[in-house]
């Protein structure tokens, strides 16, 4: 039954039954905001098709997947235009924001545009800008994201917020896992560790960094081994960089791993080690430190915001080799158990924050519309004089 | 006047406020106030405010700041003054405020806790403040109706900084220091960098006359409390059949009241004096309020003395006229040239004026000043610049060619594609049919330093595009026009005002003055004078400035009011471009022409030093 309130049409790449960062977060983003204040219904609209969406929280609902972009905009549309009345239409990606920002006019809804990362550190087109120029609302999942955002468009930054990921319960300090040691033959050893996609599009992630930099930390730690988790196109250039750095023995690649044995695997490791140039933010990052590892990132890009300037975790210049060398080094001498270092990205701390950016938004004046009433953004039932 | 700074960490990931972050900010304003230091932290370290303090009402410890309520609920930085203060002070005690200090500071505090961010509509002064309201979990900034002071922040998405300097945030060394391309662009088209935009895309200024409110979701839209051009809106649409002697009588008034109220001090005030109406008739005022004793600086220079251009004669002539103690100071190339690394070092945000304002204030200070009156803002309210005569004129003669379609690109396109004539040609007689048909293209020709389609060579291709994408320069000028006065006066008043005052002059006077800890007050740009006077100069026209010039008890000499209009001349352009050290205006071929202004040359080296 649908609750009395506000409705918002999200268009998204994916969400429940996805896999990756965006699907996380907009599964994080779009469970939490059905449980806003004032908040009625949610209606999903995802491109990438999935094999079960699972069980939705309440307040959601998740229409049919439409892979096809024309095929897609048609549905958004349609779908906009039979679910009248839309308060706001929430954009999960950056390329989809000219649809967004259409149906938005169309509708005289508020637009909410959603930013990940590399989508929106470089100009896109004059349509795409114009779109997000006229959000009442943009959330970046990283400060530099935003500021990258905010280089090419040219939006007040006071509508342009920041909502990081959020951490699952389930990543959680533990012991070392015995069959994992097994598995990967890294008994007796002190495990470093890489958790991402191995495509050759997303070099940036800094494998080859940690692997030309092991032989420096061998140096003093030669009971190591490097355990990179993930698959992809890119594997058979790091397997044969291994070798050519002479630590291909070190280098375990672990393959895809199922989404349940992640937190196990975080546990086998001591030092979690990613010097990317290219995260939005870096959810793996949290689930790191969430199990008590000691993380490393790189100091220029949203890893700043997972590891919060250094408090969290040791960032590093991805350019130095030694540096990372040295980082690598004291982590695997410093062996006192961190514990949970989230506190601050925990779930209750996101639903507060996203509850604070839909009054907000509720309060925002759009470009074609007056801001919505306060009893309205509080309790729902939109009159339809407002639509 | 102060310097103030503040961080609120309001992300619920945010690092706590770093103290020696906040120390940094503070001081590197060091002379912005020299006489005392101050900073306040919350108990959960995620807001700090920190103070330089410039003394000069209530000297005692009592006014130090930041500066907390009695209960501890409210704390705020504070730089300006409130030159009402005593009169709200006097209200607020009578319904039963309890205060602690005699400071101006205090009166912000329990003004607040009675009306809340309404407050900025009863204070009268030049001000900027950030306020902590502990109850609400939020932080209020708040900047003067004219922004005579100034006022800058920013949100990195995660945590809020303040500060009276651009410069000062960057010290504290965690904002990006990526250039914002509006910032640069506006200043090759103003000569300054137009609000809200300054050259870090990061760092904004809290545009005048605003509020802005950030509590734990971040920076909330700044909301504009005062607007210059609605002010003479409802001046126009006040009818008054008063005779001109009653006109007079009330100028006279209300510029005496303005005075007397910019007096208030626990220190001597003196005054900059040239050989205009506006500074002069400013002394004859503060004798007129009462002050005995005032001391005057005026500014000459060895190259003119004895020649036509030296102010200085007149000066003295108007400061025995009136009794002052009157010293004039003289600039040497070589001082200026000693000076040139420093000037540049505290030039805030690239400009390219400032340069009179910060000898004359070294002056002043070395006088023992700690406060002069300036006559800043006398041609804005009094119509005393060309533009006055100028934009109109040229809005009407143009308004039927320029409005052809397309016609004005062709002309523009033409007469820049000519080569070598092109070369000889003024730039902006391109843009005459392209921009001057409205109020706001025809006051862009007026002030425009660089024409847009010349930027590309001073600033590059890309930082040109996307910076006159973003600022939009005629519409950034017309959006200041609404409301839209009915006069032509109105208009020009608004736009000087709001453009070349604000942007340009006060910001110039803020950071060349404070360089020196001096405090320059301007009576002339008041918003009661402004209120009170706007009705009558826009219906008096070009002849408004008579309305100040007759306001004296003892006139001025004949000889100030019979002066023809030259504006300050100085030898500096000379000096600049015969200084070897700032040759880089050769490299680009528009700067190196034999015709070009000065003004231009000086612009590029200011953004090169920047």
């Amino acid at each position: 039954m649908q609750r009395p309130g506000l409705r918002i049409l999200a268009l998204v790449t994916d969400a429940f039954g996805g896999h990756g960062g965006i699907a996380q977060y907009n599964r994080d983003f779009l469970s939490t905001l059905a449980g806003c204040e004032g908040v009625g219904e949610v209606i999903v609209l995802p491109r990438a098709s999935v094999a079960s969406a699972g069980v939705l929280p309440f307040g959601v609902r998740q229409l049919r997947p439409v892979k096809n972009r024309f095929a897609f905009s048609l549905a958004a549309l349609r779908t906009a235009r039979a679910h009248r009345p839309i308060d706001v239409v929430f954009c999960g990606h950056l390329f989809m924001a000219p649809l967004a920002a259409a149906i938005a006019k169309l509708l005289c809804a508020r637009l909410w545009v959603q930013v990940h990362g590399i989508e929106a550190w470089d100009a896109l087109s004059g349509l795409h800008r114009r779109s997000v120029e006229s959000a009442a609302l943009v959330t970046s999942v990283s400060r530099y994201t935003r500021r990258r955002l905010l280089a090419w468009v040219g939006i007040d930054p006071a509508r342009v917020k920041v909502l990081p990921n959020t951490v699952e319960p389930r990543f959680q300090p533990g012991p070392k896992p015995g069959h994992l040691l097994k598995r990967h033959g890294v008994c007796g050893k002190k495990v470093l560790m890489t958790v991402s996609r191995l495509a050759s599009s997303e070099r940036y992630k800094g494998h080859d960094r940690v692997i030309r930099a092991l032989p420096q930390v061998l140096l003093e730690h030669p009971d190591i081994a490097y355990l990179i988790v993930g698959e992809g196109d890119d594997r058979s250039r790091l397997e044969a960089l291994a070798v050519e750095c002479d630590v291909a023995e070190q280098v375990r690649f672990a393959g895809q791993v199922p989404p349940d044995e992640l937190p196990d695997y975080f546990r086998l490791a001591d030092v979690f080690v990613m010097p990317s140039t290219g995260e939005g933010f870096g959810i793996v990052f949290l689930e790191a430190m969430a199990t008590g590892i000691r993380v490393i990132g790189g100091n220029q890009d949203g890893s700043l915001d997972a590891l919060c300037d250094g408090a969290l975790g040791t960032l590093v210049d991805h350019e130095n080799c030694e540096e990372l060398a040295s980082a690598i080094r004291a982590a695997l001498d410093n062996p006192t158990p961190t514990g949970d270092r989230t506190n601050r990205f925990k779930p209750h701390l996101f639903m507060e924050h996203l509850n604070a950016l839909h009054r907000f938004l509720s309060a925002q004046k759009s470009d074609s519309c007056a801001p919505l009433p306060p009893s309205m953004a509080m309790n729902g039932t939109a009159p339809a004089v407002w639509l | 006047m102060c310097g103030i700074a503040g961080i609120y960490a309001y992300h619920y990931a945010a690092n706590a406020v770093a103290r020696p972050e906040l120390q940094r900010i503070r001081d590197h304003m060091a002379a912005r106030g020299p006489d005392g230091v101050g900073d306040w932290y919350s108990q959960d370290e995620r807001v700090g405010l920190g103070h330089r303090r410039l003394s000069i009402i209530d000297l005692s410890e009592r006014g130090a700041q930041p500066m907390a309520s009695a209960d501890g609920k409210l704390v705020v930085t504070f730089n300006g003054e409130i030159y009402n203060y005593r009169e709200l002070r006097a209200s607020l005690e009578a319904r039963g405020c309890v205060f602690r200090s005699q400071s101006d500071t205090e009166v912000l505090l329990h003004l607040y806790a009675e009306k809340g961010e309404a407050m900025v509509n009863e204070l009268r002064g030049m001000f900027a403040f950030g306020l902590w309201d502990a109850e609400k979990n939020a932080l209020l900034l708040a900047r003067d109706p004219y922004g005579i002071k100034p006022l800058y922040y920013a949100d990195d998405g995660w945590t809020f900084r303040f500060a009276s300097q651009v410069k000062a945030l960057l010290a504290g060394g965690k904002i990006s220091r990526d250039q914002e391309p509006a910032g640069w662009v506006g200043f090759c088209l103003f000569g300054s960098v137009p609000e809200p935009f300054t050259t870090y895309q990061e760092i904004r200024a809290l545009p005048a006359g605003s509020t802005l409110w950030i509590d734990r979701v971040g920076t909330h839209e700044a909301k504009q409390y005062f607007s210059i051009a609605d002010t003479y809106c409802r001046a126009e649409a006040v009818r008054s059949s008063a005779s001109d002697q009653d006109l007079q009588l009330v100028a006279r008034e209300m510029l005496l009241d303005s005075v007397r109220h910019h007096l208030v001090a626990d220190v001597p005030v003196g005054a900059f004096l040239s050989s205009g109406i506006d500074s002069g008739a400013l002394v004859g005022l503060m004798r007129d309020a009462g002050q005995q004793d005032i001391q005057t600086v005026t500014l000459a220079f060895e190259e003119f003395r004895g020649r036509r251009e030296d102010e200085s004669p007149l000066a003295a002539k108007v400061a025995a006229q009136y009794g002052t103690r009157h010293t004039t100071r003289f600039v040497t190339e070589r001082e200026f040239r000693d000076d040139l690394p420093r000037i540049l070092d505290a030039m805030d945000q690239p400009t390219i004026d400032g340069i009179n304002t910060w000898f004359v204030s070294k002056a002043a200070r070395e006088l023992g000043l700690k406060v002069a009156i300036s006559g800043l803002g006398g041609d804005e309210l009094f119509g005393g610049y060309p533009s006055f005569r100028d934009v109109p004129l040229c809005v009407r003669v143009l308004a039927v060619p320029g409005r052809i379609p397309g016609l004005g690109d062709l002309t523009r396109r033409v007469l820049t594609g000519l080569g070598r004539f092109s070369q000889t040609l003024n730039p902006k007689a391109a843009g005459l049919l392209k921009y001057g048909e409205n109020y706001a293209g025809a006051y862009f020709l007026r002030r425009g330093l660089f024409m847009p389609w010349e930027l590309q060579a001073v600033i590059g291709a890309d930082i040109a595009r996307l910076g006159l994408q973003r600022l939009d320069p005629i519409r950034h000028i017309d959006a200041l026009l609404k409301p839209r006065p009915r006069t032509s006066f109105g208009r020009i008043a608004v736009l000087e005002s709001s453009l070349y005052m604000r942007n340009q002059l006060l910001r110039d006077t803020d950071w060349a003055s404070m360089a020196h800890s001096l405090e320059v007050r301007v009576p002339l740009v008041d918003l009661k004078l402004l209120r009170n006077l706007a009705s009558i100069t826009a219906r008096n026209g070009l002849q408004s400035k008579r309305l100040l010039a007759n306001s004296l008890r003892v006139p001025l000499p004949l000889a100030v009011i019979e002066r023809p209009k030259t504006g300050f001349t100085t030898p500096i352009q000379t000096w600049l471009q015969r200084d070897k050290s700032i040759q880089e205006w050769r490299r680009v071929p528009a700067l190196a022409v034999e015709k070009c202004a000065w003004a231009r040359r000086w612009a590029f080296q200011v953004a090169v030093a920047a």
